[in-house]
């Protein structure tokens, strides 16, 4: 074990990801992998990889520096993931609606070339540990993946704000725990990567950040799992109005 | 330092906001049946000459430089006061439709669905057209304004009128009217 832990720690390192699993699990034997292959895919390696990292940490065969090459692994693998999740969550909301969905790529695309400029820059300018390369570099890569995929997140959300438009509950539920996962976690990420905090402090982090994972689990669990309570909308009640008068008015200038 | 203070006020920031956006839609899922109360109907007939070049073609023609400038803001403001109130009833219509899109029969369902289309575009359009207006605004001589967005409304009101008449046969939708 790389530094002793506390029980919360282990359960809070653990609980979230046997979570995940069981979602993974519950997708697979309903439609909802077939609905959400990204997601399905992200639930999967993404709590396998928590595992074998959680293995890595308490295995006293296994070193730090082993211990830190599979969290590079892990990251790259959960990181391309998370930009495919993201993808499939901007097609979920947008992509069945031809007319904004061509200007939403182009937005996205511009705020994507513009987050890994600024995500380039943060990294840039964060500052180095030559002793400790491999750390240092994987507190700047959680920084770059969770900047990027916060901020198209935020897009997402923006736009589909300002459209109006309300996604379907379980894309909801995916944008919102991804959301503020990446939001937790860049907050966290980047006092990492930027300050030298005392192990105490690191700690502290530690915990916000699996105590965010654990609610966010939580929240996929609710929104993807538990059937919504209305199981129909009730039709919409449209408003009374003389309208014979400018139906006609309307319809001649519809047709002109 | 100050990077982390950076980002982390940015991430503060991008949560508060779809936070918020998550209670709104709560919110809307609540208030879903007084949606159609909220579109504010519009004088067609009015926009319809406000966004006419010919109208601004004549008016620059008949008036000095000056007093066209004058006049065309006034008519740019007045434009963009309709631009938006016609954004807003199609966010409204996005929502109505999207509600809409649930129900059993399929005709009201490919109704729904082709409101929602025309009211984003709609919306698209608004904010397009609001930029141009903004732009025409500081300067005045420039040429149209918001003249797509005419034709997209039209558009929507058809849409809005069918969806109307397939839910309810007897109560039409209007999102439109004169003065």
């Amino acid at each position: 074990m790389l530094q002793a832990h506390s029980l919360l720690w282990h359960y809070l390192w653990l609980a979230p990801n046997a979570l995940l699993l069981i979602i993974a699990f519950l997708m697979w034997r309903s439609e909802l992998r077939k609905a959400f292959p990204a997601f399905f895919a992200f639930a999967l390696f993404s709590a396998v990889g928590e595992f074998a990292l959680y293995a890595a940490d308490v295995l006293p065969s296994v070193t730090a520096e082993n211990f830190w090459r599979i969290e590079w692994a892990s990251l790259l693998i959960e990181g391309s993931l998370k930009f495919v999740l993201v993808a499939e969550i901007f097609s979920r909301v947008f992509g069945s609606y031809d007319s904004v969905a061509r200007l939403g790529r182009i937005l996205i695309r511009a705020a994507g070339t513009a987050l890994v400029l600024a995500a380039a820059l943060a990294a840039a300018y964060a500052p180095r540990n030559m002793t400790f390369g491999i750390v240092s570099g994987a507190h700047l890569l959680s920084q770059t993946i969770y900047l990027i995929v916060s901020g198209l997140l935020l897009s997402i959300f923006l736009l589909s704000a300002y459209f109006g438009l309300r996604p379907s509950r379980p894309v909801f539920g995916m944008a919102l725990g991804f959301a503020i996962s990446s939001c937790v976690h860049l907050a966290t990420w980047a006092v990492s990567a930027n300050t030298r905090l005392p192990a105490s402090g690191r700690v502290v982090l530690d915990f916000v950040d699996m105590a965010t994972y654990h609610a966010v689990v939580l929240i996929w669990f609710y929104y993807l799992l538990v059937p919504s309570k209305v199981a129909a909308s009730p039709a919409v009640p449209l408003p009374e109005n003389n309208l014979e008068v400018w139906n006609r008015e309307l319809e001649r200038l519809v047709q002109r | 330092m100050i990077l982390a203070i950076i980002l982390v006020v940015a991430a503060a920031v991008a949560l508060i906001f779809i936070l918020g956006a998550a209670i709104s839609r709560r919110l809307q899922i609540n208030a879903g049946a007084g949606l159609s109360q909220q579109i504010q109907p519009i004088d067609v007939e009015a926009f319809r000459t406000l966004a006419d070049p010919a109208e601004d073609e004549y008016l620059r023609r008949r008036l000095p430089a000056a007093e066209f400038r004058l006049v065309r803001r006034e008519r740019l403001r007045a434009l963009a006061a309709y631009v938006q109130v016609a954004g807003r009833n199609a966010a409204v219509l996005v929502r109505l439709g999207q509600a809409a899109s649930t129900a059993a029969d399929a005709d009201t369902v490919e109704a729904a669905r082709r409101l929602v289309d025309n009211a984003l575009l709609l919306r698209r359009n608004a904010a397009l057209a609001l930029l141009r207006i903004y732009i025409a605004l500081a300067w005045p001589n420039s040429g149209r304004a918001a003249a797509p967005i005419l034709h997209d409304y039209e558009q929507l009101n058809g849409s809005a009128m069918l969806l109307g008449r397939l839910q309810n046969p007897a109560v039409p939708l209007r999102i439109s009217a004169t003065s």
